[in-house]
């Protein structure tokens, strides 16, 4: 091989740092959020691990892989969904356009199963969401599942607690979540090849809030509960009103 | 040449389907096999070093070892032979359309077979290459009709297809005693002073006609293709089944995967044969004593690759209890389904993709189990903990979008979790506050009557939830998380 040949294969290898970002943009996927966009250089890594550390559940963290979701399960690609913490709810993915034939929940029985999976996936190129809930995979084991998303077309998502944060993570890019205020995401960069950790932006997510008539508004018969001062004064109130304050 | 066909003849077929079973081949041993016939075991196969030490067939079983101390005589195994046989015509099958099954030997029609393999030095070179692999002596006779090609089986495997002429030529020499007739009919032509088939050809039917039975006439039309060959024609069976015995036993889970490389090897060539995929294999391990145990291996889309159907076998294998030595290994499939030929993209890799997917649900199937994988699905109904469901994967499910506005929660928990209420507050891990709502949801009348105001409540560290209040007894209870 000719050494202007060897320059390319290395170029087009994903791990060979050449100095300037542009080149990792092209392996990105839009996360659909401009300000992560531009935190996380272009979006989701594609043929890498992501990590992604939340505070707790709930906050958002699988809101804001959806777009993600939905652009890869509506090219016929599988997303497997690897030991979720609780049961998915099939009528919000609807909601989110996602085609549930492209979703498959695998439940494995101790690490060993997990990791085997994990990696079949990823070297399957399907888009991989795993969850580690409370065991945390060796380094060396998350450092297999990375060599093998670089071998993949697609991106690998691992989500994993925040008493991860203390080991380091061969992951491509990690980042944590947290939220102060409902319906806002906070991100901050814990690791991205080419940028400086300690970043951080704010992800607003879909606003869930509905205005609805109040029911004893309606023109209707109800039965309606009578008043119980600790809720219905509630909601009376400001929304963001702390039941305990 | 109108009509081509090749006599395919095994003559040590009875040999080799016995030493199928056996791990390691007595090459350089006289061999041969014997069967009981006239209240006599007596020969009625050997090999070619047996010959030498002047072992024929029909030579009774005591003077043989007379003959040759150390013949090893194995008793003949008619069943071993008919799957042996079996398989060689399934080989046989990929390369003519036309294939008769006879006692040893096989039927092949060439004609018209020339194109699809270029030459036909190519198709005999290619079909050489192929029955070897299964049995080591082959010889052949190429001939105008099936019984002049069974008559003109020589020493050795047609390299050339020999032209009209020669063959014509190689019948009008073969000597009459090989001709399928009575003895009577024998003793009739040393009679009339005939040696071969050309002087018996010579005659004008109706002389023969007047002198031999009509069975006679027959045999001659058909050795001259006047007449058709009505034989049964070879059709692989409509399920499969094979199985290989190892009488030492066989120990542990690596040494099993020899045989059943090799019977998934065959099922492979009865599928490509048959141009169809399997969808379900069962396999069945037999122990010298005690009870067999059985797998069987499902897959999301059908298949006909060995190696894939190995992979996914040996993962299911790795789970398997079995007993301690297996005798008998066996491979069973009655589940079939037709090719549907796939359209390949030119630009792009979906059809990789598409089998890539498939192949990882089965792997993921073998290695954890049927219980491990689901399938979300949307049913119509009412209450949240049954709209959503699971179900086993299956590619057939079409997602059908319903919008709704109301805003729902990604997790669901298993069931609706009460919370407390401590000083007219909610706590349920940390103290909630109640953002939007109320959505009303009633119905289940036919069942429950159920009536819940769901609402979306945060906690202080930003969590959402979703949460309800049953309004017939005014209990709150927490059922999703917005993740």
């Amino acid at each position: 091989m000719s050494s202007k040949n060897l320059l390319n294969a290395l170029f087009l290898r994903q791990d060979t740092w050449q100095g300037r970002n542009r080149s990792l943009r092209k392996h990105t996927i839009s996360t659909g959020d401009k300000n992560l966009d531009n935190l996380l250089l272009g979006g989701w890594p594609v043929s890498a691990l992501t990590e992604l550390v939340s505070q707790q559940d709930g906050i958002g963290e699988l809101s804001l892989l959806l777009p993600t979701m939905k652009h890869y399960a509506c090219r016929d690609t599988l997303c497997v969904w690897l030991d979720p913490p609780y049961q998915p709810y099939a009528p919000s993915l609807v909601n989110a356009e996602i085609p549930l034939e492209q979703l498959l929940v695998v439940r494995s029985k101790n690490s060993k199963e997990w990791l085997w999976a994990a990696e079949q996936s990823i070297r399957s190129n399907a888009i991989l969401f795993a969850w580690t809930n409370n065991s945390r995979p060796r380094y060396a084991e998350l450092r297999k599942l990375q060599l093998a998303a670089v071998e993949s077309y697609s991106p690998a998502f691992l989500f994993s607690t925040e008493n991860s944060l203390k080991a380091p993570s061969p992951a491509r890019l990690r980042i944590g979540l947290q939220t102060h205020k409902a319906n806002v995401l906070s991100v901050t960069l814990h690791k991205l090849k080419g940028k400086n950790p300690g970043a951080k932006t704010e992800v607003i997510l879909n606003n869930l809030q509905t205005e609805r008539t109040q029911l004893e508004q309606l023109p209707v018969n109800i039965s309606y509960p009578p008043k119980e001062p600790s809720t219905y004064q509630l909601l009376q109130n400001d929304e963001s009103q702390h039941l305990n304050a | 040449m109108q009509n081509i066909w090749l006599y395919v003849h095994f003559p040590e077929l009875a040999i080799e389907a016995v030493l199928l079973d056996m791990d390691k081949l007595p090459v350089d041993k006289p061999i041969a096999i014997s069967s009981p016939q006239k209240n006599a075991q007596r020969i009625v196969c050997c090999n070619q070093l047996a010959k030498t030490w002047g072992i024929e067939p029909s030579l009774s079983l005591s003077t043989a070892l007379a003959i040759c101390p150390q013949l090893m005589v194995v008793v003949k195994n008619i069943r071993q032979e008919e799957r042996l046989l079996q398989r060689l015509a399934l080989i046989s099958y990929s390369f003519s359309p036309e294939v008769i099954v006879d006692t040893n030997g096989l039927w092949l029609n060439l004609s018209g077979c020339e194109q699809l393999f270029q030459s036909y030095q190519e198709w005999l070179k290619r079909l050489q290459a192929k029955l070897l692999m299964q049995v080591a002596f082959i010889v052949t006779g190429v001939g105008e009709s099936p019984l002049a090609a069974k008559l003109l089986c020589g020493s050795q495997f047609h390299k050339h297809l020999p032209n009209s002429h020669e063959i014509q030529c190689a019948l009008v020499a073969t000597r009459i005693d090989k001709l399928p007739s009575t003895l009577k009919q024998q003793q009739s032509f040393k009679q009339l002073g005939l040696k071969t088939i050309g002087d018996l050809l010579k005659f004008p039917r109706s002389a023969l006609s007047r002198r031999f039975s009509s069975e006679l006439m027959t045999t001659l039309q058909l050795l001259q293709g006047q007449k058709p060959c009505t034989s049964t024609r070879f059709k692989p069976s409509t399920e499969f089944y094979d199985e290989i015995q190892n009488t030492q036993g066989l120990y542990s889970k690596e040494s099993l995967l020899f045989p059943m490389k090799t019977l998934l090897q065959r099922f492979s060539q009865y599928l490509i044969a048959r141009q169809c995929h399997c969808s379900q294999l069962s396999w069945r391990f037999e122990p010298l004593l005690g009870d067999h145990q059985t797998m069987a291996l499902n897959l999301s889309s059908s298949k006909n690759n060995w190696s894939s159907l190995l992979t996914l076998s040996r993962l299911q294998l790795e789970s398997l209890e079995l007993p301690q030595s297996i005798e008998r290994v066996s491979l069973s499939c009655n589940q079939f389904v037709d090719v549907t030929e796939s359209n390949f993209d030119l630009f792009g890799n979906q059809v990789l993709l598409d089998n890539q997917a498939s192949e990882l649900i089965d792997k993921l199937y073998a290695r954890l189990g049927v219980d491990a994988l689901s399938q979300l699905v949307t049913s119509e109904e009412y209450l949240p903990e049954l709209a959503g469901n699971t179900q086993p994967p299956s590619k057939n499910t079409k997602t059908n979008y319903i919008a709704s506005k109301a805003p729902q929660p990604l997790w669901l928990l298993n069931e609706p979790t009460p919370i407390q209420e401590r000083n007219q507050k909610l706590y349920w891990r940390r103290p909630l506050t109640i953002i939007s709502g109320p959505e009303r949801l009633c119905g289940n009348w036919w069942q429950s009557e159920q009536q819940r105001d769901y609402y979306l409540a945060c906690d202080s560290k930003g969590a959402r939830y979703w949460i309800f209040r049953e309004t017939t007894n005014k209990r709150w209870f927490v059922h999703g998380l917005f993740s």
